[in-house]
């Protein structure tokens, strides 16, 4: 849309809050990203990066009947993804199955999977175990946690186990352990809670208020990544859960949104309300984990966290997403419906 | 004919050669072999003198060579020659046959002369025979009465003996008498095998009694060692003479021994009372110079008087000097034990004389024993009780500063209500700061002023730890004020986990005062410090040059200045927090889609506005003033593009309708496309209206963010909008960049706009009335507290 930038952008017609890799796509980079409407159609798009990597292009646009505060793509079939949507007084949260496209842009409309029902406050957001294939579907809302049994075949969505976690813990997300499919953990007003998915119990807890958004490193086991309102970003093991293993600065303002790479180990990527998103090498902090290594390095040698700082947004910025097909490329999505491609090569770290 | 002449002239003479030849020379077989070879060949008028000599050849030759008067020359030559030669010959017979002669003659004599040799000899063994048997004679005659007279001889011997023993006890009296105790141990011991042999029977008497004297020589000598009256040399040999006799002197030993330890208890006594005396004294250190010199010189007294034992110990006992130097060394041990008990009072000036005393205890000391080495332990144990002095002096300092730190959160705690009570703390530890370091100095400067060869010695060491000690103090103190503000880093949390405060305990002034406290430390303390160590403390560098100087300013400046930097952040973030969390209840409470209409300003604003009006007075104690900058009337971009989108938006909500929506965002987006990037998040300045603006800001920035999480209705829409109107009032008076705050709160109404389903402004009268009502309220309010 603007020029002097290095991604490649591509235009949303409303705001827009939310963007997801497409993870089965092996094909191509894709992307699917949801509009944010009060008051018109929103819409779901599906964007492809071009073979050349130069452009994005539309694929798919369908309409959706509701503002999508929350999209997240199948990790095993490129054609079904959730959202979470809401208009007003009513919420809602489904799984979608993009039709078959015969070469018309037009918008079709998008098939229903099935209808997540049941919740009975503000939808927050629906998990997909991002590893592989699995039947199972987590959805969040501000005092539950659901979990669905899917069949994508049969087209229907049950629910196996319901659990609240309490009245005053106002739950704001979450995340699912890549490395094991029981633990999933929900953010909340004053902390990181830690469940076990056969039990549907509280497992453990790390008690760090403000924590808005939370990313398990793909690569590295018992690795957490949380993001908090106005202290950064604080990378925590999940074995030594009192203190942070690491921290980085984060944003001035919130830093909204953590993502890891898929690939690279310790490669962090935030988006905040500050219209940024930062790139962040972890590792060195993080690898060595002991703290013994931190003390023998004078703190003069402390290799400055923060790789790159990507700043051509014009407003905050809430979706992020890596590709999984190509990690070295991910995608941020700006309040003002702007999605841009980047790709992090000339900062990747010399092996 | 004339060469048959030759010929037999030739032969002849041949035969005389070969003769003469054989006669002397060595080997003439090899003579007459070589001859026909060379005959031939080496052909010169030379050849006539040797013994290849070939005649004929010669001849022919000369013939050949020499003409005729020549040869007639020769001929006359050869001649004489000849004929000379014949003499010779003749001569050499001649006196051949002379000497052979003579010597038939000597033969001759020597056999008459021998004829009559033999009877002689034989009367001459006659005569020996004789005299050896007139010899025999002679000795036996003389060989009873010699042994008669050896035996005569023995018994007087014995007799005197046997006399000295009878005379010993009467004799030992006598020496006792004169004291001349050597020469009666001298007896004793030389009467000692006969006692010894023979005084069980003979000598029963004589021994008792010789033996009582040498008890009564054994008390005197002991008497002596043991009093001090008697010179060294005296008492040295009594104990040699003791040892003569056999007398256990190691137990004299052990016993004196203990009398000098004793002694040594006595005097550390006197020595802990000096000590606590200059201590009464130096409690006023400037009037008690004089009286400290009394106590002084009996400690000095005592202490010489210990050397002097000693000494006399080292004469008297040989080899005693490994058990003097551990005596002498416990005795420097004790002293600096003493010393460290001072070090925990403070006293550079006490440490000084105490330092000095123990050094002139130790030179007294070693001139009496140099095999202790005391000089150098001393100087070790002075080391180490310098460096310890140095240390707690430190830990003193810090703790001084951390009591001044501290207060405010103890004040906070306590609730004593003052007008400026992060000032005065701020103040006081600053003060603290500089007074600390400048007393530090003065104390250590008194160390290095001190003219005692010990502290001389130390100097070196002394200046580097001063300057090492400081390195260390400013990062102990960095450490604690992270501690302090719960920011401490990973590594230290480990140690300090019981001490870590939880978060929220800390008083977001406290670390506002750390933050301005570090930039003071940075931009002041250091600086001056710096000053006074290479004024008084330059040198040193017994650390190597490698090292570089213990005390890098520039180093304890940069951690200083970005934890300054940090402090502050950490400030901002606490504050902002807290302001989150209040617009999360405001936000999370109510729902807004039913929201009723509004009817006043909501109480939140008033909540916010007072939270930023604590800021401004934490603020305005701590942080200076910046430089007004007038750049928001003059550089009016950022006004023009806060007011950019007013005409629009009031334009957009008017159409009440949604259908043009879709262009409204694109104007929006115009808009922003056109305007200049608001830049929000600037870097802050340690200035009061840096902090509190970038207060605002981010708060604001919430506020908008915590709207765009929500969905209005149309009274939702109004109450924020009418919220905001009275904060932009309001706000004018607190935050300096106006032009961001407008914009930040153009932003807020345009995204509470944005999420509404029908966004209808309030009539401006109305809402002037309403602001002007909550004004007229909260001036009401303040009027009467």
């Amino acid at each position: 849309m603007q020029g002097g930038s290095t991604g490649i952008g591509y235009g949303l017609k409303y705001q827009a809050r939310c963007i997801s890799d497409v993870k089965a796509d092996t094909d191509h980079t894709s992307f699917l990203t949801g509009t944010l409407s009060l008051k018109e159609e929103n819409e779901v798009h599906l964007l492809r990066l071009s073979s050349g990597g130069t452009e994005l292009i539309c694929e798919g646009l369908f309409s959706h009947p509701n503002e999508i505060w929350d999209l997240a793509s199948c990790p095993f079939d490129q054609r079904i993804f959730s959202t979470v949507f809401s208009s007003g007084e009513t919420y809602g949260a489904a799984v979608w199955q993009i039709p078959e496209l015969y070469g018309q842009l037009s918008s079709p409309q998008l098939e229903s999977v099935a209808s997540l029902d049941g919740h009975t406050c503000k939808i927050r957001c629906v998990l997909w175990w991002p590893t592989g294939r699995h039947d199972k579907l987590v959805s969040v809302d501000e005092q539950n946690l659901f979990l669905w049994s899917l069949d994508t075949s049969k087209k229907t969505a049950q629910v196996q186990s319901q659990e609240s976690a309490g009245m005053l813990h106002y739950l704001t997300g979450g995340a699912w352990d890549p490395h094991d499919s029981n633990s999933i953990s929900l953010t909340c007003d004053s902390s990181v809670q830690l469940w076990d998915l056969r039990t549907m119990k509280k497992t453990n807890s790390i008690e760090h208020a403000h924590v808005r958004n939370v990313d398990y490193d793909m690569k590295k086991r018992y690795t957490l990544v949380t993001a908090e309102d106005e202290s950064g970003i604080h990378i925590w093991d999940l074995r030594k859960l009192k203190f942070p293993v690491a921290d980085l600065p984060g944003h001035p303002h919130w830093t909204w949104t953590v993502k890891c790479n898929p690939v690279y180990e310790g490669l962090i990527l935030s988006a905040g309300t500050d219209s940024a998103v930062n790139l962040w090498l972890a590792s060195s902090l993080g690898r060595n984990d002991s703290a013994s290594d931190s003390l023998a390095a004078p703190p003069t040698r402390r290799i400055e966290p923060l790789l790159n700082s990507y700043n051509d947004y014009e407003d905050s910025v809430y979706g992020l997403a890596w590709s999984s097909r190509e990690p070295w490329i991910f995608a941020s999505l700006s309040y003002d419906g702007r999605v841009v491609v980047e790709s992090i090569k000339p900062h990747l770290p010399r092996k | 004919m004339e060469v048959e002449g030759g010929a037999t002239l030739d032969d002849k003479a041949k035969r005389m050669r070969d003769l003469l030849s054989s006669f002397y020379s060595p080997d003439p077989s090899s003579a007459s072999s070589q001859q026909p070879n060379t005959s031939s060949r080496f052909a010169t008028l030379d050849t006539i003198n040797t013994a290849s000599f070939d005649a004929d050849q010669y001849m022919n030759l000369l013939v050949q060579k020499s003409n005729m008067e020549g040869l007639l020359q020769k001929h006359v030559e050869m001649a004489a020659e000849i004929k000379n030669l014949d003499t010779d010959l003749q001569m050499l017979v001649y006196e051949n046959y002379n000497k052979f002669i003579s010597a038939t003659d000597t033969i001759k004599r020597m056999k008459s002369n021998i004829v009559g040799m033999e009877t002689n000899m034989e009367r001459l063994l006659e005569k020996i025979m004789s005299v050896q048997s007139r010899s025999d004679g002679v000795n036996t005659s003389l060989f009873k009465k010699r042994e008669h007279i050896e035996k005569l001889h023995r018994t007087r011997n014995l007799l005197r003996k046997v006399q000295f023993i009878y005379d010993l006890p009467a004799r030992l009296e006598k020496c006792i008498k004169s004291e001349a105790y050597a020469d009666a141990v001298r007896y004793y011991t030389g009467a000692m095998p006969i006692f010894k042999a023979y005084g069980d029977s003979s000598f029963q008497d004589c021994m008792r009694q010789s033996e009582e004297a040498v008890a009564i020589i054994i008390n005197n000598l002991e008497g002596k060692v043991f009093s001090d009256a008697e010179s060294i040399q005296a008492r040295a040999e009594a104990v040699m003479l003791l040892k003569q006799l056999d007398f256990p002197v190691e137990s004299v030993k052990v016993k004196l021994f203990e009398k000098l330890e004793q002694f040594l208890v006595d005097l550390n006594l006197d020595s802990k009372e000096l000590t606590n005396s200059s201590v009464d004294v130096n409690g006023s250190p400037d009037t008690g110079r004089v009286p400290d010199a009394a106590p002084a010189t009996a400690h000095e007294a005592s202490v010489r008087e210990f050397a002097e034992a000693v000494r006399a110990y080292k004469v008297i006992f040989l080899d005693s000097e490994p058990q003097l130097s551990k005596l002498a060394q416990d005795f420097v041990r004790k002293h600096f034990e003493a010393t460290h008990q001072q070090i925990e009072k403070q006293h550079s000036a006490d440490l000084t004389t105490i330092l000095r005393v123990i050094w002139s205890d130790v030179l007294l000391l070693d001139e009496v024993l140099p095999e202790a080495s005391l000089p150098d332990f001393a100087l070790q144990s002075a080391r180490v009780a310098v460096k310890d002095y140095i240390s707690s002096a430190f830990s003193h300092f810090l703790l001084h500063i951390s009591d001044a730190v501290m207060k405010v959160q103890g004040r906070q705690k306590e609730g004593i209500e003052e007008e400026y009570p992060l000032q005065a703390a701020l103040e006081a530890s600053q003060k603290a700061v500089l007074h600390g370091s400048m007393n530090i100095f003065l104390e250590f400067r008194r160390l290095l002023d001190e003219n005692s060869e010990l502290l001389l010695k130390l100097r070196d060491l002394t200046i580097d730890w001063v300057q090492e000690g400081f390195q260390d103090f400013f990062r102990k103190l960095d450490d604690y004020f992270c501690l302090l503000s719960g920011k401490s880093t990973v590594a230290s949390q480990e140690v300090n986990l019981l001490e870590r405060m939880p978060g929220d305990k800390i008083a977001a002034g406290l670390v506002l005062v750390l933050a301005q406290l570090s930039l003071f430390i940075e931009q002041s303390a250091i600086p001056r410090i710096t000053e006074e160590i290479a004024s008084s403390f330059s040198g040193g560098g017994v650390r190597g040059s490698e090292y570089g100087p213990a005390f890098v300013p520039a180093e304890i400046c940069r951690i200083f200045r970005s934890a300054g930097e940090m402090f502050l952040h950490l400030y901002i973030n606490m504050r902002t927090q807290k302001i989150s969390v209040l617009l999360k209840k405001r936000f999370a409470a109510p729902n807004w889609i039913k929201h009723k209409e509004p009817r006043e300003v909501h109480m939140f604003v008033d909540l916010l506005l007072q939270e930023f009006e604590e800021i401004r007075t934490e603020v305005k104690q701590i942080l200076p003033q910046g430089i007004l900058r007038k750049h928001r009337r003059t550089d009016s971009n950022g006004s023009t593009a806060s007011s950019r989108s007013n005409p629009l938006r009031d334009d957009r909500l008017n159409r009440s309708n949604t259908q043009k929506a879709r262009s409204q965002l694109l104007e929006t987006h115009l808009a922003k496309l056109f305007k200049q990037k608001m830049e929000i998040f600037t870097k802050v300045e340690q200035t009061q209206e840096s902090v509190v603006t970038t207060i605002v800001k981010l708060s604001l920035k919430s506020l908008q963010e915590f709207v765009r999480l929500q969905t209005f209705n149309r009274s939702g829409f109004q109450q924020i909008q009418l919220d905001i109107y009275f904060l932009k009032s309001t706000l004018k008076r607190i935050a300096e960049d106006e032009a961001a705050v407008d914009f930040l709160l153009d932003e807020v109404i345009v995204s509470t706009a944005e999420r509404c389903l029908d966004p209808v402004p309030l009539e401006p009268p109305i809402l002037d009335r309403l602001v002007q009502t909550k004004l007229a309220k909260t001036s009401e309010q303040s009027m009467p507290s």
